[in-house]
């Protein structure tokens, strides 16, 4: 992705910066004696971005403390100028976010998750039903979550995520364990849910997958930001390294 | 949040509980299983004494280890249970996906405690009845009060005993820290529970058993647990 990244210009990279989502500085996280996040600076702007890196890198880290259900040692993370909170309920709202589990209870069917987190979310059940088809779930929704493959849940977890239509997407490795259709409709549901005022952040190993529809890309390297930009097939990317 | 979108997103997760248990029978069999064998065993270790008419002391004192074998098998089974009160959560991280929705904690404790008061509710209806018949005890019209003491006890216990908890599914050593905190916390519910079950076994009128403060200690512990928990339930879960 580097030479991409080369080709971009500044001046649009400013002009990305304006409309700045996500503020973080110096973000630190520890856990025990391990350092996962080294104060961490990034700035994000609207799109489908790409979180790169090895394993251990931070990106599983750094996307628990965006959806708040992580609190940083140090630092400070702001989604639109105000510090995040999972506390804050109108936050909560605004992010949908799919960790490395499914977040479906095993024993409810996937209709009866989806039903039941549209309610919580003031949504009617349908609408559970909806982002079923989104992923290509429909066929599934009488069987039990706990019964559905490891590439059905993670379509499943999309979906949960994609539920509410949030402002923030936040997925870790979507793409893990789906065979090429089933990711050919995960990219479907998320670039139907993309928008311009709506940030994702997606950390993944399949870089080329992402590559097809993401405007830009972050590399985190040992809980550091070592490579980001935006994508140059618009023109309009720029690097910042 | 409007009232009605509390008590709907509140129910929702508790009948989410429940419907996860009857399909899964994690929780409430071994706290059944564990309850019923207790009362069993229990029952060989209390002589059945002659009825009097009057209480003696052979019988005020077998009312009060009769009361306290009921009280000590529900508060066992019951830790059991709770105990297992987050795991339904932490299976698939559903954990991580409650907490992200807009419901508020309280209504979550709400939810989870209702479902542990079902457990509980479950657990008595086969203990009481069933020490009843071991011990050969006859309430007569006591079933009424005592089913109020059940309430008041239950209330106390559950909150207490859900707030709990949550603090120990955060823990890596949950099992050994729940019943640290909730036992000593649980000592004034279940003295209270004992005094007035063993008044209610020796038949006395429920105007005495009032003026003896101990359903105004339980009432202060429900009330006191209840609002706490669910005031604290979003710091237990933090």
């Amino acid at each position: 992705m580097g030479d991409e990244w080369r080709n971009a210009t500044s001046v649009t990279h400013s002009a990305w910066l304006l409309r700045l989502v996500i503020s973080i500085r110096r973000l630190t996280v520890t856990y025990g004696r391990t350092l996962a996040l080294d104060r961490l600076d990034l700035d994000l702007g609207p799109g489908v971005i790409g979180l790169f890196g090895p394993n251990g890198s931070g990106k599983s880290t750094l996307l628990r403390v965006l959806s708040g259900l992580l609190r940083p040692s140090a630092g400070t993370v702001e989604l639109c100028g105000r510090p995040i909170s999972s506390s804050d309920e109108g936050f909560r709202r605004r992010v949908g976010y799919a960790g490395h589990e499914s977040g479906l209870y095993p024993r409810l069917t996937l209709e009866e998750n989806l039903s039941l987190f549209a309610r919580l979310y003031d949504l009617p059940a349908r609408r559970g039903l909806e982002v079923a088809e989104e992923v290509g779930l429909s066929n599934r929704l009488q069987t039990r979550a706990g019964e559905l493959s490891a590439g059905l849940k993670r379509r499943a977890a999309v979906a949960r995520a994609l539920l509410h239509g949030p402002d923030l997407l936040l997925l870790d490795e979507p793409y893990a364990n789906l065979d090429d259709d089933a990711a050919e409709e995960v990219t479907r549901a998320i670039q139907g849910w993309s928008g311009p005022e709506r940030t994702a952040l997606i950390a993944t190993h399949g870089a080329k997958r992402l590559k097809a529809y993401a405007a830009g890309g972050v590399i985190l390297k040992q809980g550091r930001v070592v490579v980001e930009g935006r994508y140059s097939r618009a023109r309009e990317p720029a690097p910042r390294a | 949040m409007r009232p009605s979108g509390f008590l709907a997103k509140t129910s929702a997760l508790a009948i989410k509980d429940l419907r996860v248990e009857l399909r899964g029978r994690d929780t409430l069999p071994p706290m059944l299983a564990f309850a019923f064998t207790v009362a069993l065993v229990l029952a060989f270790a209390v002589p059945e004494l002659p009825a009097t008419a009057r209480p003696t002391k052979l019988t005020v004192a077998l009312a009060y280890v009769e009361a306290g074998f009921l009280w000590i098998t529900v508060l066992f089974a019951g830790l059991i249970g709770f105990a297992r009160t987050f795991e339904v959560e932490r299976e698939e991280g559903a954990i991580d996906a409650l907490l992200l929705a807009p419901v508020d904690r309280s209504g979550l404790f709400i939810a989870k405690a209702a479902a542990n008061l079902v457990f509980v509710a479950c657990v008595e209806a086969v203990v009481v009845p069933s020490l009843a018949l071991f011990f050969a005890i006859d309430l007569g019209a006591g079933w009424l009060p005592l089913l109020g003491v059940i309430v008041l006890v239950d209330l106390g216990f559950v909150a207490a005993g859900t707030l709990f908890a949550a603090v120990a599914a955060q823990t890596r050593s949950r099992e050994l820290l729940l019943p640290l905190l909730a036992l000593p916390t649980l000592v004034p519910v279940f003295i209270a529970a004992i005094e007035l079950t063993a008044d209610l076994f020796l038949g006395a009128a429920f105007d005495d058993m009032a003026g003896r403060g101990w359903f105004a200690i339980l009432l202060a512990f429900d009330v006191i647990y209840g609002v706490v928990a669910a005031l604290t339930f979003e710091l237990a879960l933090d």
